[in-house]
């Protein structure tokens, strides 16, 4: 098992986790769907949920929401375990599993009223927990709208907002922007954001789409095969990547940029060639003013490679390491294992 | 604040204080097409039975039974609403719950599994109350015509309501027992089967009670229906607690409940008994009667102890923390405590009591025997089930109890048929000559005890010989399941530690030994 990464100190400071799993099993059969997964979560933290099919983010998800149990661990919430203390847990969660129940013969408002009376709202305070729901939403003109007949985004939408009806601390968000339209998925990675910044509870959120995630994520975890293969916030764990590619093979991939003036063919080409040349360096790939390559070397050897280039006279004007986003975090740290 | 802002207020504050799956169940079945159809059916018909049913009659309406023919045409439609349609919709409500994905999210609210049950069983009844308000006015004509007895018809919409509300319970118990699409789809075949047979029943019932002027002024009468009443009340809240049970997180307790009841059905059909014979003396409770109730307690427990004694053993940290609250006490309830090994122990001790009310001095020897007989074949094919149990959980983590139940009704069934088979086959002679081989075959045997009490003195010593091979297949399976059973009560002790421990435990044994 990978040990869990702590989280930046920041988010330390923040005091108790408002989610955690220890040590959290889960087993159907031979099938070790979660196996041995710990990881934590703030009050005002996003965590991206992040792993491929039969990875075991579901099944974690349905154990935190108390809707299944564990083989062995525990998971916690507002610091009640979901297993001791499922019926105090269900106060503090809001859980948005990846498909939108529908009642039928019933509209907007009438679905956040059974749910405000489910959650023991009575008199003005669930008056007021639906009009507030029904504002953050967006919902307002829908109100007396069938659900029935709603789109997936606005579905999505009052989906969010069934979660929110009881004010919960922690929210758990499966696949929510799947199926949607570009304008509802930036509608919703709004609202998700809004709610971590603004009224500070913990979301957990799954997607595939983990362009999206990256930008809305403080903190992810990377699950495969049941276990998690990183954990940490999401700079952590691009650059612990980046890490693991110079501690694993014992190189780095670098990108150079040639300055513009002159002709930036020639310059390309002598510059391939003279990396080529090179004993430390594999993988050439340039195209017009750029070269990406693969060097395998500390920081010193680097910082030699750079005055070389700059002595062999070559118009450089950038030299890094290639950025990695979360998307290449997740295909390095993922191996497609499925169960 | 204007009248109406009173009156929105008022609603507001009245189902503030009511189950909201009743609001919520209440307001989509009045939006529903399938109320609004059968509402407007049942007026339809009913006014279609006063039209032609007064010029059907014509003059003899004034001086002939018709306010009693009216009565009974007007319950055989609303006996279609509230016995077929009302409970039907309860079964698919719960079914709709799971196909819409709307269950999870039910059940991770506040609700509490029986907030939820009692919430579709109420809005059952709204629903039979304004069905029952629809044809009230028709009712109402017939109290104008001659043969109109009032007495009959309260005691007939009683019936038919309290049995429409145990029918709709007995649909969510059935509801909540498939959550797979393949069993729900049998399931809803035969709840409507069912539905039909009860339904054709109860009319049947009724038929007979309107050609009959009911006896109230005879205590039998009063008796039969008490018995009725408690018996049918007992099973309403088996099936509730089924239902509840169901519903329930898995690391709660499913179990207590469910045994409370079924012990309790057990004692009051007992006290039933002692109360008739003392109020009329042990000569008007038969023999019969004392077996057949013996009979039915065999059969109750064979049943509640197959399902009890398979239960998974392993407990949640939940239930112990919770039982460990009872201190010395939880020792006495063990036996009504989650798990098969005091699942076997509440059967065990319940048997003994049935074989002591046998065994009591007034009843002659045959039904001593028969008694005798009949608990001994429970407790040797439930504990056959306990130790499949036990033996299928130790060897692999994907046994589950429902293969220890039905092996041990095929090993039953198999131990029946096998002592024919030889005749079957060919290799003997049919006759009716009892073997001792029979032996395994309850029905043949229990009928071989019965009959011995008229008969020679060969049967006598076949019916020594059969107790002493069901006494000595007891014995042997008691000491198989006695060291579980004793663990099953030792066990209890530690759940207080347990629980003191908290939620820190990690239960990796657990785990491990699910993996292994």
């Amino acid at each position: 098992m990978i040990e869990p990464v702590p989280t930046s100190v920041e988010a330390r400071d923040r005091g108790e986790p408002s989610l955690e799993l220890r040590h959290l099993h889960r087993f159907f059969g031979r099938l070790k769907a979660v196996d041995d997964v710990s990881f934590k979560a703030w009050p005002g933290q996003v965590m991206g949920f992040i792993g491929p099919n039969g990875a075991g983010k579901t099944t974690s998800m349905r154990i935190l929401a108390t809707l299944d149990t564990p083989t062995a661990g525990d998971a916690f919430v507002c610091g009640y375990s979901v297993v001791d203390d499922p019926d105090k847990v269900r106060r503090y969660l809001g859980f948005m599993p990846d498909s939108f129940g529908k009642y039928a013969n019933m509209n907007v408002v009438e679905y956040l009223d059974f749910y405000a009376r489910a959650y023991g709202l009575r008199d003005a305070e669930r008056r007021d927990a639906i009009e507030h729901v029904l504002v953050f939403t967006e919902l307002r003109k829908l109100a007396d709208k069938s659900i029935d007949t709603l789109s997936k985004g606005m579905s999505q939408r009052l989906g969010l907002g069934r979660c929110l009806i009881h004010d919960p601390q922690v929210m758990i968000l499966d696949e929510p922007a799947a199926g949607l339209d570009p304008r509802a998925r930036v509608e919703l990675r709004e609202l998700i954001r809004l709610l971590a910044t603004e009224m500070k509870k913990t979301v957990l959120i799954s997607s595939h789409i983990l362009t999206e995630l990256g930008e809305i994520c403080d903190s992810a975890a990377i699950i495969e095969a049941g276990q998690i293969l990183a954990y940490g916030t999401v700079d952590e764990i691009q650059r612990q990547q980046a890490s693991v590619d110079i501690g694993s093979a014992g190189r780095r991939a670098l990108r150079v940029r040639l300055a513009s003036a002159g002709n930036l063919e020639d310059a390309t080409n002598s510059l391939e060639k003279w990396l080529l040349e090179q004993p430390m360096i594999k993988d050439v790939q340039c195209s017009i003013g750029y070269a990406t390559f693969d060097f395998e070397g500390d920081d010193n050897e680097q910082h030699q490679l750079l005055q070389n280039l700059m002595a062999a006279g070559h118009p450089i004007i950038e030299l890094h390491g290639k950025t990695q986003s979360l998307e290449d975090a997740f295909m390095n740290i993922t191996k497609g294992i499925t169960q | 604040m204007s009248s109406g802002e009173k009156f929105f207020h008022l609603t507001d504050y009245v189902t503030d204080r009511l189950n909201p799956i009743l609001v919520k169940e209440t307001r989509q079945a009045l939006k529903s097409r399938q109320f609004i159809i059968t509402f407007m059916l049942l007026l339809t018909v009913a006014w279609l039975i006063s039209v032609f049913g007064t010029i059907w009659f014509g003059p003899a309406i004034e001086y002939g039974s018709a306010g009693r023919a009216f009565f009974v045409a007007y319950y055989y439609v609303i006996g279609f609403a509230t016995l077929f349609v009302v409970p039907f919709g309860s079964f698919r409500s719960m079914l709709n719950e799971r196909d819409q994905n709307t269950y999870e999210l039910l059940s991770i609210s506040t609700l509490s599994p029986r907030q939820i049950v009692t919430g579709k069983l109420l809005s059952s009844l709204v629903q039979v109350f304004i069905y029952y308000s629809a044809i009230a006015p028709f009712i109402a004509f017939t109290s104008l015509l001659q043969g109109f007895d009032l007495a009959m018809v309260t005691l007939f919409l009683v019936a038919g309501l309290l049995w429409s509300s145990f029918v709709s319970m007995i649909a969510l118990m059935l509801s909540t027992l498939s959550s797979s699409r393949q069993w729900q789809a049998i399931n809803t075949i035969g709840m409507i089967g069912l539905l039909l047979w009860q339904m054709s029943a109860a009319f049947g019932i009724s038929a007979a009670g309107f050609s009959e002027s009911i006896p109230f002024d005879q205590e039998e009468f009063w008796w039969v229906i008490g018995t009725i009443v408690l018996t049918v009340g007992t099973y309403f809240l088996l099936a509730q607690q089924i239902a509840v049970s169901r519903l329930t997180f898995e690391s709660d307790n499913r179990s207590s409940g469910v045994r409370i009841i079924c012990t309790l059905q057990f004692w009051l059909l007992w006290a039933g008994v002692w109360v008739y014979s003392h109020r009329y003396g042990t000569a008007l409770v038969d023999e019969d009667t004392i077996v057949g109730c013996a009979m039915v307690s065999c059969i109750h427990w064979f049943v509640v102890g197959l399902f009890a004694s398979t239960e998974p053993d392993h407990i949640s940290r939940r239930v112990r923390r919770n039982v460990a609250k009872f201190g010395a006490f939880r020792f006495l309830i063990a036996p009504w405590l989650p798990g098969g090994r005091r699942g076997l122990l509440l059967l065990t001790m319940h048997l003994v009591v049935l074989a002591a009310i046998g065994r009591m001095g007034v009843w002659p020897e045959w039904v001593h025997n028969i008694v005798t007989a009949t608990t001994l074949y429970a407790f040797i094919y439930v504990a056959i089930g306990a130790a499949i149990g036990r033996l299928g959980q130790a060897v692999s983590p994907e046994f589950r109890p429902a293969h220890a139940r039905v092996l041990t009704i095929l090993i039953g069934a198999l131990a029946m048929v096998t002592p024919y088979l030889p005749a079957a086959f060919g290799f003997t002679r049919w006759d009716n000559a009892y073997r001792l081989v029979e032996v395994a075959n309850p029905g043949r045997t229990l009928m071989i005890i019965e009959n011995a009490a008229r008969s020679s003195s060969h049967y006598k010593l076949v019916v020594d010989d059969i107790l002493m091979i069901l006494w000595l297949g007891a014995g042997i399976a008691l000491l198989v399941n006695l060291r579980a059973m004793i663990t099953g009560v030792t066990e209890v002790r530690d759940w207080k530690q347990a629980a003191d421990q908290g939620s820190s435990i990690v239960e990796l044994d657990g785990a491990e030994a699910a993996s292994s």
